[in-house]
């Protein structure tokens, strides 16, 4: 009950300070919070949710999913081989330094304004702090550890299922995280450019008609749904690395 | 049996180079239980990955039945000191000691029936479900002992594995170790840096030279097989020989020639 009040304080106090502190305001760019929760209400349909909601969701989830698995896959591989290392991590390095962002304009000319701009955007921007991030944690595994796979004849793929990446988790998890909400940001910027639905797309959408309370609450929406994610991914990445947060806290201990 | 032949390791890094080991010749039998004992840096964990196949010496052969080691012969276990970074701590207990059943095929039925044995065999039974990181450190060496156990080897390699564990704790240890190897009849080769450990558990000593490290001089120990803490320390046999592995290692530490002597 006081963990919650904890939670929830500063965010109530926050919309509270707003909801009060707009309510008079005659700017037409700053509309009383009032208003654009009237405005939110009227514009979240269920028919807005699936047609544009849906639609961004699962551009996410495509481009995050496979960001997730080519830069873990390429991070395993990396961090097991030194001659690759010291081939490519310059190159890494340089592509890492990159803004996503500014390459939409270029892969458009490549994957046209589809689904697949999109996605490739989202995955070029996600994909480097879970390689890397894998490539650390893949050369940090302890080398006894790997000693005592060897002795015991774990070699092969059943050397990375049950040693490489679980002893790897906790690092590609930090990296998994950050990912996230690069890959929100992504999913926002790619439908900007040149969409004809989606989050991005209905938010510039609303600010170009001068529909100023529907474009705050779209920005509201947005916030929520990068909360909910993030909140979801505490819960998987819990449950997932629980032997690491024990292993930690018993380290501690003694 | 395991034949040590003209063993050489020489470390290259850069331009220097270390050699490590110089030339080492021993054996142990099948059914053995040969502890080596030297002063401390004397190459011991050196000896004991070139034995398990983990490292290639320089020059010099393993063999283990007869035949030679390149890479980590079937049929080894090996028990290292370091038991909480051996362990993996994302597995529980059982599956720890599982993993090695499954890497090697062995039907579901068939692990099952090892894994409770060796469990038992080491006194951790019920601790199934436990991860190893919710034990103490004695009883993660346990586990570690049980996966080497459940694993069914003809040679057991064991690189100083209580030297992390408190005194009593050890004691219990080395008594669990050398009822295993009368139950199970399996070769171990016991690493430690302890003399008294060495002479305690021992059917022979291997005393090694510093580094870089040949064989300083061997002893066979000639206590009862039923041996206990309490009285086989104190008798005036036990302490001969360790008097003896003792003045043996002290003139290792002073790079003195064997001398030859009775003991």
């Amino acid at each position: 009950m006081k963990r919650l009040a904890y939670v929830l304080g500063l965010p109530a106090l926050l919309f509270a300070g707003w909801f009060l502190l707009s309510d008079g305001s005659e700017n037409f760019y700053a509309p009383p919070l009032r208003q654009i929760l009237r405005a939110f209400a009227d514009t979240w349909t269920v028919e807005r949710l699936r047609t544009d909601v849906i639609p961004s969701l699962l551009r996410l989830a495509a481009g995050y999913t496979l960001a997730a698995a080519g830069g873990i896959a390429a991070g395993v591989a990396i961090g097991l081989n030194r001659r690759l290392r010291a081939a490519v991590e310059p190159v890494l390095e340089f592509f890492r330094a990159i803004p996503p962002p500014v390459l939409v304009p270029v892969i458009m000319l490549f994957a046209g304004i589809g689904n697949g701009m999109k996605i490739i955007v989202i995955v070029f921007g996600c994909v480097w702090p879970i390689l890397l991030n894998t490539v650390e944690g893949v050369r940090a595994v302890d080398g006894i550890q790997i000693d005592t796979a060897r002795a015991y004849g774990i070699d092969g793929p059943a050397r990375i299922r049950r040693l490489i990446l679980p002893a790897a988790s906790p690092q590609i998890a930090a990296g998994l995280r950050q990912a996230l909400s690069i890959a929100i940001i992504l999913m926002v910027i790619s439908e900007m450019f040149a969409s004809s639905n989606g989050l991005g797309f209905t938010i510039v959408q609303f600010q170009r008609s001068f529909a100023i309370p529907e474009m705050w609450s779209g920005i509201i929406l947005l916030g929520l749904l990068g909360f909910a994610l993030s909140v979801l991914f505490r819960l998987a990445e819990g449950r997932a690395l629980r032997w690491y947060d024990g292993l930690r806290a018993a380290q501690r201990r003694s | 049996m395991l034949e040590v032949q003209g063993l050489r390791k020489v470390y290259r890094s850069g331009g220097r180079e270390t050699e490590a080991l110089r030339d080492l010749t021993f054996k142990v039998d099948s059914g053995d239980l040969v502890c080596l004992v030297g002063p401390s840096g004397c190459g011991k964990t050196t000896l004991l990955r070139c034995l398990g196949g983990l490292l290639e010496p320089t020059a010099g052969t393993v063999r283990i039945d007869g035949h030679e080691v390149a890479g980590p012969p079937p049929g080894l276990a090996m028990v290292f000191q370091e038991y909480g970074r051996s362990l993996f701590p994302w597995m529980s207990v059982r599956d720890n000691v599982e993993l090695p059943l499954k890497q090697k095929r062995l039907p579901r039925a068939r692990r099952s029936t090892l894994v409770a044995s060796a469990l038992e065999a080491v006194g951790l039974a019920g601790t199934e479900t436990a991860y190893p990181w919710q034990l103490s450190g004695g009883m993660q060496q346990r586990v570690a002992i049980a996966r080497a156990v459940a694993y069914e080897p003809a040679t057991l390699l064991m690189d100083e594995p209580f030297a992390a564990v408190d005194a009593q704790t050890r004691a219990d240890l080395e008594d669990l170790v050398r009822s295993l190897w009368q139950r199970l009849r399996v070769t171990v080769l016991f690493v430690t840096h302890d003399i008294d450990e060495a002479v305690y558990l021992g059917q022979r000593v291997v005393m090694l030279s510093s580094s870089p490290t040949v064989v300083q001089d061997e002893l066979t120990v000639d206590l009862p097989a039923e041996r206990d803490q309490l009285h086989t320390r104190a008798d005036s046999r036990f302490t001969a020989l360790r008097t003896h592995v003792y003045e043996q290692i002290q003139a290792a530490k002073r790079g003195r020639p064997t001398p030859e002597g009775a003991v």
